[in-house]
């Protein structure tokens, strides 16, 4: 476990030289650049709160996109009201909305929108949770569930034009004042912010995955039955995690609003939910660090694609996370882990065999 | 046999994406010489070639691409090419905004062309106005909007409605029943149509708003057949709307007596509703492709010889098309030394341009004056017009909302 | 009154169309427990091959249907071959590597033909209406009707009464004895496969005269066709056309007391509701696990 933990803490120091100091040089600290890196890194906050529910627990959460457009329109939400001033906002006179719903309200509050972005979905992911694993629903069925909610919540939140801006939803956002500090997205300050969140929310990732909590998770993941025979409440482990990633999802969608500068229905769709599980997967589910990895290299990928095959760059991403899932299930983490593995075999003491293989065949037979 | 035609179709699909990405070379270095780029103007195409709207912005890209294709055929503009700069959003709001991003500060573009939805103009707006660039927008849209960075193409409310409606309730009757996409366009244009039903006495029997993409109407037909009301007015758009005329005339509801009168179907959702099921009902819009015209002519001749005889042309790939046009005209105007995106915007305004819809106008408020028309569909795909208005019709862009004005200074609260 | 009537078939008719794409997925996922993503793009390459043979054929829709199941049978039963067969052992995988397959043939669609929507003509003989008194029924829809029940007869008879069903039923119950007993699995999964690949295809080729070809068409069909495979039970053909029912039935009906959005997200909510409390939907079948 310690050098496990060893390895862990030195390939978080390498993420964290690469992209506060790294990155920026690379782009010789040109804020364009540097704005669609940190929506990169906000979408990394996204793919590790997903690592620890998946990962970790082995409960794939297809509506992690629900809690991450939470936090966005959270976000959203207080901004637009500061670019209304004194007024309503512009897209609920147009729905005939005539005084402000008392649910936006408290958005006027910073602190309070900050509290909302991060416990409004760690509330409704632990809620969805208890609900689901009180019933001891796993596999398959999670997914199922999750998937359905998703589908859901993104048509309320389409339906309800009058509160959420429906199919278009929150644009026209005011800068974010943050103690004084005018929140430019296009500069250097920004990014460094952006990077901040991310390394306090991997450390804390990184902090359960090698807690005694993070142990009791994988025994879940491996056999929920025979942990339950430990005595240990299984729906409460889940629960927790659950509640955890989808809190994390949260922050993940304040910066993202942040960074894009609105909040749309989209960023709730069953596609983007299933991108956030492509660039998890892609990084390697079983490490937090892997996942936030994963996600800004599918991302940085896209966008290069994209630039240069403007025609074909679908083809390639499906094509590309096709062979990611056929030949390195477990991503770029398992190639690293197998790969060092293979380099330490002669020496006496194998002790990374601890960190084998999910054996996910087992959750559903 | 099957298998290898699928095969086949795979790998020539394949094939022809790589073949495209590699004939891109010079797209991509340009993109890099953007920076110090003198011989030439970068102009930015941000349509959707992927994703659920691809189906209609592909049209628009091709429009659009292919007025830039011959006016650097003709000479380009001052001696200079403009150079495209494409971009595929695949149809989802945040990749428009990082994609106009790109165009507008990393590409140096003096203008981006792009957007067929109201969710990405609304992404892609406060880019432009940040950045104090210029959004052509060709799409007919709901109004109650006044940027100083838009240049809107298509028409607007009073546009459509304004000849359409007394018609409508004078030749078929005063019931009428609403059916839209669940967004702001179709509510913003309902609310327009209560207005003037109001002053002609109509009445709307039913309003109702189906999820976009939705694609089963057998309840909503079922409704219709309940209220019988006197024209069914639809605001659905893309394949919603593909999948209402198919199964409305799979109903046998007969157009003479229910005609659909709709603000959004085009020549592109006709062919794929097919001429026999679409024949009989309405479309209000500024453009047909039958229209009889020596630039349409010309337009609809070039677009079959660019892309196919197949092909149709619309109502919104017009405006993408007129709106390179007017983006040219107004450069050729301008002190080549000193081309930005507010001199292009001023330059513009004002302007008039023989467009194939007839001699067309940009306002001081950067919506364009246009010859509203209304068009039957006939059982060929195309539309015959029964009702042109005999005037160009200026824009309003809050016409339903007396007291606002969208002038020259930007909105004004009167 | 007439309205109660008329709604009732419209829920009929909505049911059919979710069965007849369900279908497909419910054996793949009885059969092999794959959750098959790509099965929409299915749906797709149906209305697609519909399309190309009516256009360069010039079939009609109902005479290109058995040329449309083989095509798009075909196309599952390579994709088994070289993808899906790698992954029987990590199901949860299937799930992402299918829909990778999903982004590709919809990449490869909208390359090779074309974006924009393609149209096919519905047949001229089951144009019109049937009408009792106030009950207005589509003759084409009433078509649907009956053929996804044929179809639901045709897998039933499948499973039960030919040596292939005996054989595949054996392979869900026990894939390693039944090995031994010199039944080769892999070869049950790929035709099975192709099976419920063939199925999605004819779906496709039935829903083209109801709605619009274009190469997304599938994406929103899957999520609720495999709602219904969860909601009839793992793997039950009646447990998946009663599902499809009840979801028709229950989607006309708050259509017409609330709407369709908020009929649909009601519609969700009981599904969810429902699996909580009988996970393994309302018709499990006692084969698996």
């Amino acid at each position: 476990m310690n050098s496990r933990l060893s390895y862990d803490i030195i390939g978080l120091a390498v993420f964290a030289a690469v992209i506060l100091f790294g990155v920026p040089a690379f782009f010789g600290y040109d804020a364009f650049e540097l704005n669609t890196f940190s929506r990169y890194l906000s979408l990394a906050i996204v793919s590790m709160a997903l690592a620890l529910s998946w990962g970790t627990a082995g409960l794939l959460n297809l509506g992690q996109a629900a809690t991450f457009g939470m936090g966005s329109y959270a976000m959203a939400m207080h901004l637009k009201l500061k670019a209304s001033g004194d007024g309503l906002p512009d897209f609920m006179g147009w729905n005939n909305v005539d005084t402000l719903p008392i649910l936006w309200v408290p958005f006027h509050s910073f602190a309070f929108t900050l509290l909302a972005g991060l416990l409004v979905p760690a509330a409704v992911g632990g809620l969805i949770a208890v609900f689901m694993f009180r019933a001891r629903i796993a596999g398959v069925f999670v997914a199922v569930i999750t998937l359905a909610f998703l589908v859901a919540f993104q048509l309320l939140v389409i339906e309800q034009q009058g509160f959420t801006g429906g199919q278009n939803g929150l644009t026209g956002l005011a800068p974010l004042v943050l103690f004084g500090w005018t929140v430019d997205i296009y500069s250097v300050a920004f990014y460094y912010l952006v990077g901040a969140c991310l390394m306090v929310a991997l450390m804390f990732g990184l902090y359960l995955t090698h807690s005694k909590f993070g142990l009791i998770l994988r025994a879940i993941r491996e056999d929920p039955d025979r942990t339950r025979y430990f005595g240990y409440n299984v729906a409460n482990y889940q629960t927790v995690i659950f509640c955890i990633s989808a809190g994390l999802a949260g922050l993940a969608g304040m910066l993202y609003a942040l960074v894009l500068e609105f909040a749309s229905p989209t960023y709730m769709s069953v596609s983007f939910s299933l991108a956030i599980v492509i660039w998890c997967a892609v990084g390697g589910r079983e490490s937090v660090l892997a996942a936030a990895v994963g996600a800004i290299l599918v991302n940085l990928a896209e966008g290069r694609l994209s630039d240069v095959f403007v025609e074909g760059w679908h083809m390639m991403l499906g094509v590309m996370f096709l062979l990611v899932v056929m030949f390195m299930p477990r991503g770029i983490y398992g190639v690293i882990v197998d790969t060092f593995r293979a380099l330490r075999r002669t020496s006496a003491c194998d002790d990374a065999a601890q960190s084998g293989a999910p054996l996910n065949s087992k959750q559903e037979s | 046999m099957r298998r290898r035609d699928f095969l086949g179709r795979a790998g020539a699909a394949g094939t022809m994406g790589l073949a495209g990405g590699l004939s891109m070379p010079a797209l991509l270095s340009g993109a890099r010489r953007a920076y110090a780029a003198e011989d030439d103007i970068p102009v930015g195409l941000l349509f959707s070639l992927t994703g659920a709207v691809a189906v209609v912005e592909h049209t628009l890209h091709d429009a659009a691409l292919m007025a830039i294709e011959e006016i650097n055929a003709a000479g380009g503009v001052h001696g200079k090419q403009l150079r495209p700069i494409i971009e595929d959003p695949a149809s989802d709001p945040a990749t428009y905004a990082d994609r106009a991003r790109r165009l507008m500060i990393r590409d140096k573009c003096v203008s981006v062309f792009g957007s067929y939805t109201s969710s990405s103009r609304q992404a892609v707006l406060p880019i432009a106005e940040q950045r104090n660039n210029l959004y052509w927008y060709p799409t007919l849209y709901e109004g109650r909007e006044c940027s100083r960075n838009i240049m809107y193409g298509g028409a607007l409310a009073n546009q459509q409605q304004d000849i359409l409606l007394p018609w409508l309730v004078e030749n078929f009757g005063k019931k009428f029943y609403m059916i839209g996409n669940n967004y702001v366009y179709p509510k913003e244009e309902n609310n327009y149509c209560r207005i003037l039903l109001e002053q002609l006495g109509g009445e709307v029997v039913h309003e109702e708003y189906v999820p976009m993409g939705h694609s089963d109407f057998s309840s909503v037909i079922n409704r219709i057949r309940a209220e019988e009301p006197d024209v069914i007015f639809t605001t659905l758009v893309g394949d919603s709307d593909v999948a209402f005329a198919r199964q409305y005339h799979a109903a046998e509801l007969d157009p003479e007596k229910m005609p659909v009168c709709s603000l959004t179907r085009s020549e592109v959702e006709v062919k794929a509703i097919g001429g026999e099921a679409a024949a009989g009902h309405f479309s209000s819009a500024p453009y047909f492709m039958g229209h009889q015209s020596a630039e349409n002519e010309t337009f609809v001749e070039n677009y079959k010889a660019r892309f196919g005889a197949d092909e149709v042309t619309h109502f919104v790939s017009e405006a993408a098309y007129f709106q390179v046009y007017q983006f040219k005209a107004a450069l050729d105007k301008l002190d080549p030394a000193n081309i930005s995106p507010t001199a292009i915007r001023d330059a513009a305004v004002g302007m008039t341009m023989m467009a194939p819809q007839g001699e067309i106008l940009i306002d001081e408020n950067l919506h364009t004056h246009l010859w509203p028309k209304v068009g039957q569909w006939q059982s060929d795909g195309q539309a015959k017009v029964i009702l042109q208005s005999d005037e160009r019709i200026s824009p309003k862009p809050y016409a339903a909302y007396p007291g606002q004005d969208c002038t020259g200074e930007g909105l004004v609260k009167t | 009154m007439d309205v109660v009537f008329n709604q009732a078939f419209a829920g009929l008719s909505i049911a059919s169309i979710l069965l007849i794409i369900a279908l497909g997925l419910a054996i793949i996922y009885g059969t092999m427990g794959v959750i098959n993503l790509a099965h929409g793009e299915f749906v797709m390459l149906g209305a697609y091959a519909t399309w190309a043979l009516q256009t360069h054929l010039g079939l009609g829709v109902i005479t290109a249907l058995p040329l449309v199941f083989l095509a798009v049978a075909a196309a599952g039963w390579v994709i088994e071959k070289v993808i899906v067969q790698r992954l029987y052992t990590r199901p949860l995988d299937t799930i992402l590597a299918t829909w990778g397959i999903g982004i590709i043939l919809q990449q490869a669609i909208r390359l090779g033909v074309g974006a924009e929507s393609k149209f096919v003509r519905g047949p001229q003989w089951l144009s019109g209406n049937v009408e009792i008194g106030a009950l207005v029924m589509s003759n084409y829809r009433l078509f649907v009707i009956a053929f996804s029940l044929f179809i639901v007869a045709v897998t039933w008879l499948l499973m039960t009464r030919t040596e292939f069903g005996m054989k595949l039923r054996a392979v869900i119950q026990n894939r390693g004895i039944s090995e031994c007993y010199g039944i080769e699995a892999k070869k049950v999964y790929s035709v099975t496969f192709a099976y419920g690949a063939g199925l999605a295809g004819i779906a496709g080729a039935l829903i083209t005269p109801l709605f619009s070809t274009i190469p997304t068409m599938g994406t929103g069909l899957v999520v609720d066709a495999f709602l219904v495979v969860i909601v009839g039970g793992l793997g039950s053909l009646v447990g998946t056309a009663a599902a499809a029912m009840l979801i028709g039935e229950v989607t006309a009906l708050f259509s017409i007391v609330i709407n369709d959005t908020l009929g649909r997200i009601a519609v969700l909510a009981g599904i969810i509701i429902l699996i909580r409390f009988r996970p393994r939907g309302l018709f499990p079948s006692d084969t698996r696990r």
